[in-house]
């Protein structure tokens, strides 16, 4: 038994806590380093399995409804390396990949996969940058204050404007913006050319995960409020702006974060339908006209790019919950 | 105390103070505390609402949702009808085409327009109605010249019809479609019937999808929560995996390795019919279960630790009983939100892959392809989107107001505010 009352037990004390202090920083790192293994792992399998799958399906990038006269094809896949066994394209893809080379494109023969991303991801991201700014700097707080002034007209009103997101889909809302924008000079029916053009994708983009997180918040927000640590807080004459911030918002904010991970991830990565209704080149279209050409390395390409996101952003939720909730256990 | 202060009562008489109430079981206390919410209620009669406009809806319509009505093609449900000389009512479609309206809005014949009768020099139509013996009754002639004439143009309007040598401008009243009441498609297909069969078939993907969701992350989630270490850790993987896969990726590799394939002909046809039911709901199916196994395990991954769990163990019952018995009940509460938060979503998802294409094809049709369809012509006929679209809604508004409600009565910890 160690004494805290003599000078050496007190020495003795510390230098456990160090250690153990020590131990559990050790752990964290080596949880996060494991993480980091998994997520490569899968990004890998997907890839894999992309690839594979692709290849599976029927019809090639040239096979056409007229058909090209076999030598030609013949000719074309050689020139592409579609004439080796499946596993040796494997190779050579990933290799390619290593070195950060996703691979000519099929069908657009004059472009590489990695121009075409570069063209799209710009547009795509701009409008789903700001959709996540949209949705967080609104839904938060509009679920923070629903919480608060529980079952008043604010409340109602809020959520009202939240399970309307829910329930419309993003196509409903996105033509009848166009409808409204045919008829209002200052709205553009489509493209991304004046800043009054992302209004329209992004509200249509942003719709149903607004709600969502606008009764996210409130919920989880609602849950904390009864928590027994804040009625301390407030009865140890803490200011409610410092409940409010400094311990329920905190806390509420875990659940959030789980959805808002993927969130940021879908909505970065686009949505084709938005960029259908609203004249926008962005990766989604790409991905699903590229899927319908069977071209190969352009659907990869996209498909990498979109769960690259994905698996990052899952990565750093799960970092971020140790860092506001140190007691969540990592195993 | 003396034995005397007491007296005996007989067997019949109750003490008054004493309080009978019923023991309530489990899901009576969940009824009981659901019945109470009043959004709750309302997304149930929603609820019910929806499953009677479907299943009901159609024997009591007479129209049916693939019958054409090649002559009445984009008629509105509101129709504007110009009287004729107290002789005709008749109604101009956005196409062009002349219809005899009765008093109380009923469409009763078409006025033919021939190929001769379109003046495209003095840009009028003369449309002409036939009575059963083929004998010419009336002649209406459309002018057209207010489009383009620029002094005609002042007027605002679109056309003028001439009767008997007078001239209307503008039509003398509204109506409501008494024949086709939410108006008929671009190919004259009852509206109405649609939406009601297309409701049914949103349904039936939402639920068969849900059902078959619900067992496959049950097991899986169950499964990986309950045997936890390498088990859990690599089928944990799995579902990352299927996760950072984009949805669309799936739906169109499926729906392209399924068409015309032996198991769509087969099986899937044979059980949902054609039009592609079946490979929408094996879609569904196949990255749906994601979510709930995740939730599944989570749940089960706090349950394991109780006490009860211990007791079982110690008393050596089978793992798969302890999953099925103990685990999967007391998880119940979440794993029934989520499916009813599920139904909507699959709605979603399926209105989705129809605005892409991959949806049912006509003639059946679902929520989603009507929405699709109407929203090519919202233009002009705004309302063909706006019907499916607020069914939609109402049908979202209900699933979700119910399965709120049912969370809060199946969790009273949960209760918001």
């Amino acid at each position: 038994m160690v004494s805290i009352q003599t000078v050496k037990g007190r020495k003795r004390l510390f230098q456990y806590l160090k250690h153990k202090l020590e131990e559990s920083r050790n752990d964290m790192n080596n949880y996060y380093i494991k993480k980091a293994l998994f997520s490569l792992l899968t990004l890998f399998i997907v890839i894999t399995l992309v690839f594979f799958m692709l290849r599976a399906i029927p019809g090639g990038p040239f096979t056409r409804e007229k058909p090209l006269p076999d030598a030609t094809r013949e000719r074309l896949e050689a020139a592409y390396g579609l004439d080796k066994t499946k596993f040796e394209q494997y190779l050579v893809y990933m290799g390619n990949l290593l070195k950060g080379d996703l691979g000519p494109s099929f069908r657009k023969p004059a472009y590489s996969v990695n121009e075409l991303l570069a063209t799209g991801i710009p547009a795509t991201a701009k409008v789903g940058a700001l959709a996540v700014v949209f949705v967080v700097s609104i839904g938060i707080p509009l679920g923070v204050i629903s919480a608060l002034k529980a079952n008043s007209i604010i409340d109602y009103g809020g959520m009202i404007i939240a399970t309307i997101g829910v329930t419309v889909p993003s196509f409903v809302i996105g033509s009848l913006f166009i409808l409204l924008a045919q008829h209002v000079d200052f709205i553009p029916v489509g493209g991304l050319d004046k800043p009054v053009s992302f209004v329209g994708p992004v509200v249509a983009l942003s719709g149903y995960s607004l709600a969502f997180v606008t009764r996210l918040t409130r919920s989880s927000m609602l849950e904390v409020l009864r928590q027994d640590y804040i009625r301390t807080a407030r009865a140890n004459g803490l200011s409610e702006t410092k409940v409010i911030f400094k311990h329920a918002l905190k806390n509420s904010l875990i659940p959030v974060i789980t959805y808002v991970g993927p969130m940021i991830a879908a909505l970065m990565t686009g949505s084709f339908v938005i960029e259908r209704i609203f004249n926008i080149n962005g990766i989604g279209r790409f991905f699903t006209e590229s899927i319908g050409a069977r071209d190969y390395t352009l659907v990869s390409g996209v498909t990498i790019f979109y769960a690259g996101f994905y698996i990052i952003m899952v990565f750093l939720v799960d970092i971020l919950y140790s860092v506001i909730d140190p007691r969540i256990k990592l195993t | 105390m003396e034995n005397k202060k007491f007296n005996f009562i007989s067997s019949e008489q109750q003490l008054d103070k004493e309080q009978v109430r019923k023991s309530l079981t489990y899901w009576q206390d969940v009824w009981r505390r659901l019945r109470k919410n009043r959004l709750a209620v309302l997304g149930l009669i929603g609820v019910g609402i929806i499953f009677l406009f479907a299943a009901v809806g159609p024997m009591l319509h007479d129209r049916e949702y693939n019958t054409l009505n090649l002559d009445y093609k984009n008629v509105p449900p509101r129709l504007t009808v110009f009287n004729l000389d107290d002789d005709y009512k008749v109604f101009m479609s956005e196409m062009y085409h002349l219809m005899l309206v009765s008093e109380d809005g009923k469409l009763i014949d078409r006025f033919e327009l021939s190929e001769d009768d379109k003046d495209f020099i003095n840009r009028t139509y003369t449309y002409r109605l036939f009575d059963e013996d083929d004998n010419e009754v009336a002649v209406v002639v459309a002018d057209f010249t207010y489009q383009t004439d620029p002094v005609k143009q002042q007027e605002g309007i679109d056309y003028s019809l001439t009767y008997k040598g007078t001239e209307y401008k503008e039509a003398e009243y509204k109506t409501w479609n008494k024949s086709f009441y939410l108006g008929t498609d671009n190919n004259g297909r009852d509206l109405l019937a649609r939406v009601m069969f297309g409701t049914g078939i949103s349904l039936i993907i939402a639920f068969v999808a849900a059902i078959i969701n619900l067992f496959i992350g049950v097991i899986y989630g169950s499964i990986s929560g309950y045997s936890g270490g390498t088990t859990d850790i690599v089928m944990m993987r799995i579902v990352d995996i299927i996760n950072s896969i984009p949805l669309l990726l799936y739906v169109i590799l499926l729906s392209v390795v399924l068409k015309d394939s032996w198991f769509e002909v087969n099986v899937l046809d044979a059980i949902f019919g054609a039009g592609g039911l079946g490979t929408i709901i094996l879609t569904l199916v196949t990255v749906y279960w994601v979510g709930m196994a995740r939730l599944v395990r989570g749940q089960i991954l706090g349950l394991k630790e109780q006490e009860y769990i211990l007791a079982a163990r110690t008393i050596g019952v089978p793992n798969r009983k302890i999953i099925s018995k103990h685990l999967v009940p007391n998880a119940l509460g979440p794993i029934i939100v989520s499916m009813t938060m599920m139904i909507p979503s699959a709605v979603f998802t399926e209105a989705f892959l129809s605005f892409i294409g991959l949806g049912i094809s006509a003639p059946r049709a679902s929520l989603g392809s009507l929405a699709n369809d109407g929203q090519q012509f919202m233009q002009t006929y705004p309302y063909q989107l706006l019907v499916p679209a607020l069914v939609i809604a109402f049908m979202m508004l209900s699933f979700n107001f119910l399965g709120d409600g049912l969370r809060d009565a199946l969790d009273p910890r949960l209760r918001k505010g």
